[in-house]
């Protein structure tokens, strides 16, 4: 009996000293920018996490990071969530940033446009083809009258240059870019045509909540936090952020991280409901890019 | 050097390398600049060809556009220098090759069509440097009797730079042998042998006879 | 036969186990797609993707042949004198340096949103080999040949067209048979940020998580590399095949 027990203590012991923090990979869809304050903001030592955030840029494949392991938790946009699980690729939803989507098109104010679809009617549109809002686009308006050309990735250099170039945009950034450029811009938010999932969502795979089911808590409970902490006060953490992402200067990182709030702060840092995931999912099963609906509950976890 | 060829001459040139030899040619031929002195030819110009170690043809044109090539370059009609390529490779013995490509020919034939190129602008002068060096000894032997047959029957001047002291007294009606550097002439001589070389020569002892003189001028330093 | 099948059984094989190691779950089907699912996407998307192809395909070929032209004749200038060469050759080694993607957006400023774009992205992409390969070849040339050509008073002109060229192009076909491959990497990436062609295809259908139609386009752009590359090389053994060694069957 004494000998079982303190074999047991001794386990415990061992297994409490083997316990060191394993590192933990978030992988970013875009460079360091306001959109992510949250995420760099979050005090991981504290809760005991060996976090390590990992910039991305112009096409970095989150879903499929997180799918074949390459990284523990990523930010995606719920739509692209929504497709990957269709194609087999269990990630599911922890946390989402914006709970209303960001994106948008712009267009120089000077062309007096009252709606979206007038966008369409001449001119150039740089856009990512393949998303579902542009295909949502093309199927209710026809891209038959504008020229569609591929997006620019952050760069309105064209934008600027052309009177009858519009291009997507996310609300906060871009506009306030050509603002400063001394052109002023009329801005469709995408969400006008109905189409509004949640956007820099963190994920995980369904493996690693099976198998670690209070890391993916700790690392919600601590974003929520980090979250809190950069709305209350962006200041410390931009500056970390404008380090490492020197194209956007300091000032348009203060301007966008006051922009952005109010896409973020409607409630619960965070929260999503199964009735904004059945709404997405059925929009895109009518887009035709999944095969049929899904279950909303499979897409995200409340922790 | 102070060295005085006459026309119609068949001159060896001989000597340990570096001598200069060839830059001698070189000179003669006007390809190389020349630091000092003077040659004098009379007349001024007239036609010269060259010989070099190597083939050298055109791998991409057929025998027969090889031959044809200087008369090309002069400007020479189509027909016209096809016709007196024609004539130089049957008088050396490729009639029947006109069509191939050098890569399909051996070492010896690839020779014989840089002689009938060198001969097809009927040249007065014949500058060859080593040009048998490369080849096997039989090929070389038969190619030696067909250039000293062609030179008599041409009545042209040629030059002849060589490694080979069989090879100069057995071509050459005279010999010259330079020294190491300096541009010296060790040894000028008449090759007291028959005009008409054969093959049948090579064992003479005449001809041994000619080589020791010319190995010991070689030697002498 | 001799030549097809050797090559054709690795790609038979590879074919075989991938397509079994993703029906048996071994590799997830929305990383790598499976052989399959990259036929039926063939086949499903073949108007689209047979356009595209169409695109690529006059772009890579214009953006080829001018580089081909260009990269000939900047190298014939080059080869004039030293002078020359060492006053502009570090220029040429500029096309092979700078990075396509970082240059590719000032290409849109100013060629525009099309097949101008992609055009000139092929082109920057593939001239570097052909300029420093024929360079090279006009070099060689067997000085002893030079000698003849100037005894027979030959001008540079006679001597370039007559010797230097025809004895360079072993080393030509060289430079081409490179480039001729990046002429197609070139205007796919033109494609990205022009948006049109395969280019295009690849950049909409990762968009939309289609691994199996990106495979699908990818693997068309691979036909048309090897399909100019088999046209260099058909060229090469036509042209070369009497006289120089890399074309030569025993006889």
């Amino acid at each position: 009996m004494m000998h079982r027990r303190s074999f047991l203590s001794v386990c415990a012991a061992a297994l409490a000293a083997c316990s060191k923090p394993a590192k933990i990979r978030l992988a970013l869809n875009w460079k360091p920018d306001p959109q992510f304050g949250g995420f760099y903001a979050a005090p991981y030592d504290k809760h005991g996490s060996d976090v390590e955030i990992l910039p991305g840029g112009a096409g970095t494949p989150t879903v499929q990071m997180i799918g074949a392991g390459s990284a523990e938790f990523g930010i995606v946009s719920a739509d692209e969530l929504v497709v990957a699980r269709s194609r087999g690729n269990d990630v599911v939803a922890l946390f989402a940033v914006f709970q209303n989507c960001p994106q948008g098109i712009m267009a120089h104010a000077s062309r007096h446009l009252d709606s979206i679809g007038d966008v369409l009617k001449e001119g150039t549109l740089a856009i990512q083809r393949g998303l579902p809002y542009a295909r949502i686009l093309e199927k209710k308006y026809g891209f038959d009258h504008v020229k569609v050309v591929p997006s620019p990735g952050g760069d309105i250099s064209a934008f600027l240059r052309d009177e009858k170039f519009a291009q997507q945009c996310f609300v906060m950034s871009e506009p306030l870019q050509a603002r400063h450029a001394g052109v002023d811009v009329k801005v469709f938010p995408v969400a006008d045509i109905g189409y509004n999932p949640y956007t820099t969502v963190l994920a995980t795979s369904g493996a690693q909540l099976k198998s670690n089911p209070d890391r993916a808590q700790a690392m919600v409970a601590t974003v929520r936090e980090g979250w809190r902490t950069y709305l209350d006060d962006p200041k410390p953490t931009n500056s970390h952020m404008h380090d490492l992402n020197p194209s956007m200067d300091a000032a348009a990182f203060a301007e966008v991280a006051e922009a952005q709030k109010s896409y973020i702060e409607t409630g619960i840092l965070g929260s999503m409901t199964a009735d904004r995931w059945t709404t997405l999912i059925a929009q895109l099963a009518e887009l035709g890019d999944i095969p049929q609906g899904i279950p909303a509950q499979d897409c995200f976890r409340t922790l | 050097m102070d060295l005085s060829i006459d026309a119609g001459e068949f001159l060896a040139v001989l000597g340990p390398s570096g001598c200069g030899k060839s830059t001698l040619l070189r000179m003669i031929a006007r390809l190389s600049a020349i630091d000092a002195g003077r040659i004098v030819t009379e007349p001024e110009q007239f036609e010269t060809a060259f010989v070099f170690q190597d083939a050298h043809l055109l791998p991409w044109r057929t025998v027969l556009d090889n031959a044809a090539l200087p008369l090309e370059l002069m400007g020479v009609g189509r027909e016209d220098r096809h016709a007196r390529a024609r004539a130089k490779l049957t008088q050396v013995g490729l009639a029947d090759a006109e069509a191939r490509y050098p890569a399909q020919l051996s070492g010896g034939m690839r020779m014989r069509v840089s002689l009938a190129r060198a001969l097809v602008t009927e040249p007065r002068l014949l500058l060859m440097d080593e040009p048998f060096a490369a080849l096997d000894e039989i090929t070389r032997f038969n190619l030696e009797v067909q250039l000293r047959d062609l030179w008599q029957r041409r009545g042209m001047t040629v030059i002849f730079v060589t490694h080979s002291i069989s090879e100069a007294a057995f071509l050459a009606n005279r010999a010259v042998v330079l020294a190491r550097r300096g541009g010296k002439i060790r040894l000028d001589r008449h090759i007291d042998l028959p005009p008409q070389r054969t093959n049948d020569l090579r064992s003479d002892s005449r001809l041994g006879y000619e080589m020791k003189l010319l190995m010991s001028a070689m030697e002498e330093e | 036969m001799k030549k097809v099948l050797p090559p054709l059984i690795p790609f038979v094989v590879i074919t075989l186990v991938l397509e079994w190691m993703v029906r048996s779950g071994v590799v997830a089907g929305y990383l790598v797609p499976a052989p399959s699912a990259v036929l039926r996407a063939l086949f499903d998307s073949r108007d689209e993707l047979a356009a595209a192809m169409a695109k690529t395909s006059s772009a890579a070929l214009i953006g080829f042949a001018l580089s081909t032209l260009t990269g000939i004749a900047i190298a014939v200038l080059l080869s004039s004198s030293r002078a020359v060469q060492r006053a502009f050759y570090p220029y040429a080694v500029f096309f092979q340096t700078v990075p396509i993607i970082a240059i590719a957006p000032l290409l849109v400023i100013w060629f525009g949103y099309g097949m101008k774009t992609v055009i000139a992205s092929a082109f920057i992409v593939s001239i570097f080999p052909v300029i420093a390969n024929t360079l090279t070849g006009l070099l060689s040339t067997d000085p002893a040949l030079r000698d003849l050509f100037r005894l027979y008073g030959a001008s540079p002109a006679v001597t370039l067209v007559k010797l230097r060229f025809p004895a360079a192009l072993p080393q030509i076909l060289t430079g081409l048979r490179v480039a001729s491959g990046l002429a197609v990497i070139g205007a796919i990436v033109g494609e990205f940020i022009g948006g049109q062609g395969l280019g295009s295809v690849v950049d909409v259908a990762r968009t939309q998580q289609r691994v199996d139609k990106v495979f699908a386009a990818v693997l068309l752009a691979s036909v048309l590399g090897l399909a100019l590359f088999g046209l260099i090389n058909l060229i090469s053994a036509l042209t070369l095949r009497r006289w120089h060694a890399s074309e030569a069957t025993m006889e």
